[in-house]
């Protein structure tokens, strides 16, 4: 029956975000995004011949809103969910696996939901905070030809689920490589980070990984520079974007590095054709700045994954798309990378993270220079811990 | 013409301490009791279950902290961390295999010995004081949420309820969760209403007004303060157990956060202090609007066509929001209880009192 109601329906992504507190660093440019994407391909043609709609609403991180926000997105006919907010996906989470119904978690959410095997309808496409963290020391290990041995790796993090999540890993890998591992928990939201970099100068770490957002790197930033810790040992997790590095200073913020799954900077092609198509005819979502910011290609690539899985659907199964033949066409992406919009990504019932792959890209004064190509490192690490922890849901 | 009465006048003692001293308002609880008992089968599930649902809920928690901030006087800032003791020793126990009746009064215990042990240190001072130290608290309950993984559920820090089953019977379905929350927060209402009539409300009311005063009177008020503690820490506990088992499905430190606590207060002031249909209209308030005026602005933009950036429209309704709490506040400052009493009185003899003047 739901086949039936859907057929005149558009395609439609219930976008319930945080546009009004904790996530508003990221959300604006993300959800323009996703409105500009929709609007690319509702230009050429829409999806299976519909056009395709996306409907942002406000849920102010807050469970409860969110639910609220699922629940009224859910009646009008929409199966695929993205909320771009831990709190809310973890709420969301136990009826979108009840009620069958997609739920998109980039970048947020647990981590543990890549495992297909047991969340069957959550997809956390892109990189989990563990494989980040992975990939981070493969970088690092790279820098160092393979020997971890005498190697120090201080991680300097918001002491909150956030931060802490990775925490696993880097033991694991500490174990398994024989790097020392100091770690340097900061209160929120990161005003306050004195302590740490004092301790971190006598420490003396041959890198640091950051996990923090927003001001607390620019906080990081003038700690380093008080304790003459050079700024090419800063590894940021991948929220760390222009507004931030203008906060820094583009100078200052040289050889300053990120793990990321997007390619960073203006010159991007599906950004650039969005720029020629819509925003020089005046038919952009939202202010030009807001797409000069790597949030924005994080929201390109996003997006371009949903709608191209929605493209699968109808082309593989038919119009109109349904829950079930959205998952087939997701899990027919294969090495799908948006136009090198990102790191490929290939997604399996198994896979749902779509591989985990990033790269580091080190900030050169006044762009980003990729240090390495697309890796996944340390895949059986990082399941193991994934299996581990998703083995308990639902116990 | 709406109540049938000239007036209050009571000529017993028993018909001055009676529940409902007028027999409309009685009524009226009836046919409002007898609508919540067939909401299932009236309104759609939507309505049912994203806001009448939590709706409830808050409200049995929101009473409980009126008990002790309206009634004691006590000012509480870490209420939301007194829901998530007993939601989270509540989730703990029912993994264990005990049957979850007696998880929920386990929470309800735990949260209740948490909240007056708590209380204990907290009530050497007063006031303001009191507020700070019921912070911390707050802050307290965070961080071990936070720091310790066996606690909130390994290191994504969310914790499955099992499904709830009560007498035997697996609560799946909407309705049920429903009736569930119906049933708690009536029970806390009677449990609000009977208060007022006992010496434990009228001892609560003294030590709010003065207590000092209350103590020269032989009321031990520090007594009576680590009782409506704990008694309120204890409706916070299967409050915030019912929650996580009817709404939320699982547990995660977000729920009961700090501004969790400041929610409900706000909830609690809103409505009223010591009113109890006040904490009904409170919760509405503080928790239902935020969403019904984003959807009627996201409606309204749609309708007129304009071309509104999504960020300015998500901002529109937390001005709305945040005016009409000051002008809600401005209007009647005891809070919503207060101007439906107002509204109340004014009609309890009408059109009688009419002829007089």
């Amino acid at each position: 029956m739901a086949g039936t109601l859907a057929l005149a329906e558009p395609f439609k992504v219930g976008v319930c975000y945080d546009l009004s507190k904790a996530y508003t660093f990221a959300t604006p440019q993300v959800s323009q995004a996703a409105m500009d994407v929709a609007k690319l391909i509702n230009m050429q043609g829409g999806i299976g011949g519909e056009p395709v709609e996306v409907i942002v609403r406000d849920h102010g991180n807050e469970p409860q809103r969110g639910i609220e926000c699922y629940s009224r997105l859910s009646r009008e006919g929409v199966f695929v969910f993205d909320t771009l907010s831990t709190p809310v996906s973890l709420a969301i989470l136990p009826r979108a696996m009840e009620d069958g119904r997609i739920l998109m978690q980039s970048l947020v959410g647990r981590g543990d939901a890549v495992d297909g095997t047991v969340f069957e309808w959550v997809y956390p496409v892109g990189p989990t905070y563990w494989g980040q963290m992975a990939n981070d020391i493969g970088y690092i290990k790279q820098l160092h030809d393979d020997d971890l041995s005498d190697v120090k790796i201080g991680y300097i993090y918001f002491d909150y689920p956030f931060g802490q999540e990775p925490i696993e890993i880097l033991k694991t890998l500490s174990q398994k490589e024989g790097f020392e591992l100091l770690l340097y928990p900061v209160p929120l939201p990161g005003s306050d980070q004195s302590g740490a970099w004092s301790k971190m100068r006598r420490d003396n770490p041959d890198h640091v990984i950051s996990w923090m957002l927003g001001g607390a790197h620019v906080v990081a930033s003038k700690e380093m520079q008080r304790n003459r810790i050079p700024m090419d040992k800063y590894i940021s997790v991948n929220w760390l974007n222009e507004v931030d590095i203008a906060n820094i200073g583009a100078e200052a913020a040289t050889g300053l590095k990120r793990g990321t799954n997007v390619v960073g900077g203006q010159d991007v092609p599906l950004r650039l054709e969005i720029i020629n198509k819509l925003y020089d005819e005046g038919e952009g979502s939202g202010p030009l700045v807001n797409t000069q910011d790597v949030y924005y290609n994080t929201g390109l690539a996003m997006y371009s994954i949903i709608f191209e899985a929605a493209r699968r659907a109808a082309d593989l199964e038919g119009m109109p798309i349904t829950a079930e033949s959205y998952k087939k066409g997701l899990e027919s992406l294969e090495n799908y990378d948006a136009n090198g919009l990102m790191a490929p990504i290939t997604v399996t019932a198994e896979d749902h993270g779509g591989g985990g792959k990033t790269r580091i890209e080190m900030w050169d004064g006044e762009t980003w220079v990729p240090q390495t190509d697309w890796i996944a490192a340390y895949g059986e690490v990082v399941w193991d811990v994934v299996r581990e922890s998703s083995s308990k849901y639902g116990e | 013409m709406f109540y049938r009465l000239s007036g209050v006048y009571h000529s017993s003692l028993i018909s001055d301490s009676r529940m409902f001293k007028v027999p409309a308002d009685r009524n009226l609880a009836v046919f409002l009791l007898l609508i919540g008992l067939a909401a299932p089968f009236i309104l759609p599930s939507l309505y049912l279950n994203s806001y009448i649902l939590p709706w409830l809920i808050w409200t049995a928690a929101a009473l409980g902290l009126n008990l002790v901030t309206g009634w004691a006087g006590q000012l509480h800032l870490g209420y939301a961390a007194v829901m998530a003791v007993g939601a989270y020793s509540a989730i703990h126990t029912v993994r264990l295999g005990v049957p979850w009746e007696i998880a929920l009064i386990i929470g309800g215990l735990a949260a209740s010995v948490i909240g007056s042990l708590f209380a204990f240190a907290a009530l050497r001072v007063k006031g303001l004081y009191l507020a700070l130290t019921t912070l911390a608290m707050q802050f307290v309950m965070d961080w071990v949420l936070t720091h310790s993984p066996t606690i909130s559920g390994g290191s994504h820090s969310s914790l499955q309820a099992p499904t709830l089953a009560l007498l035997g019977q697996q609560i799946t379905s909407d309705a049920g969760y429903y009736y569930v929350a119906l049933g708690w927060c009536v029970l806390v209402t009677i449990f609000m209403l009977n208060l007022k009539r006992t010496g434990l409300g009228r001892a609560l009311v003294a030590v709010r007004e003065k207590d000092f005063a209350a103590a020269i009177l032989g009321v031990n008020s520090f007594y009576y303060k680590i009782l409506a503690f704990a008694a309120s820490s204890f409706i916070a506990g299967v409050s915030g157990a019912l929650l996580v088992a009817t709404f939320y499905f699982l547990a995660a430190p977000e729920q009961f956060s700090v501004n969790v606590s400041i929610q409900v207060l706000a909830m609690v002031i809103v409505g009223g202090l010591g009113s109890i249909i006040g904490s009904y209209f409170g919760v509405a308030l503080i928790l239902l609007v935020p969403g019904l005026v984003n959807g009627l602005v996201v409606t309204a933009s749609e309708e007129l066509g304009m071309q509104v950036n999504v960020e300015t429209l998500a901002h529109i309704p937390n001005a709305v929001y945040g005016a009409l709490i000051v002008i809600i506040l401005m209007i009647e400052p005891l809070g919503l209880g207060k101007l439906y009493g107002n509204i109340r009185d004014y009609l309890m003899t009408w059109p009688f009192d009419q002829l007089r003047k």
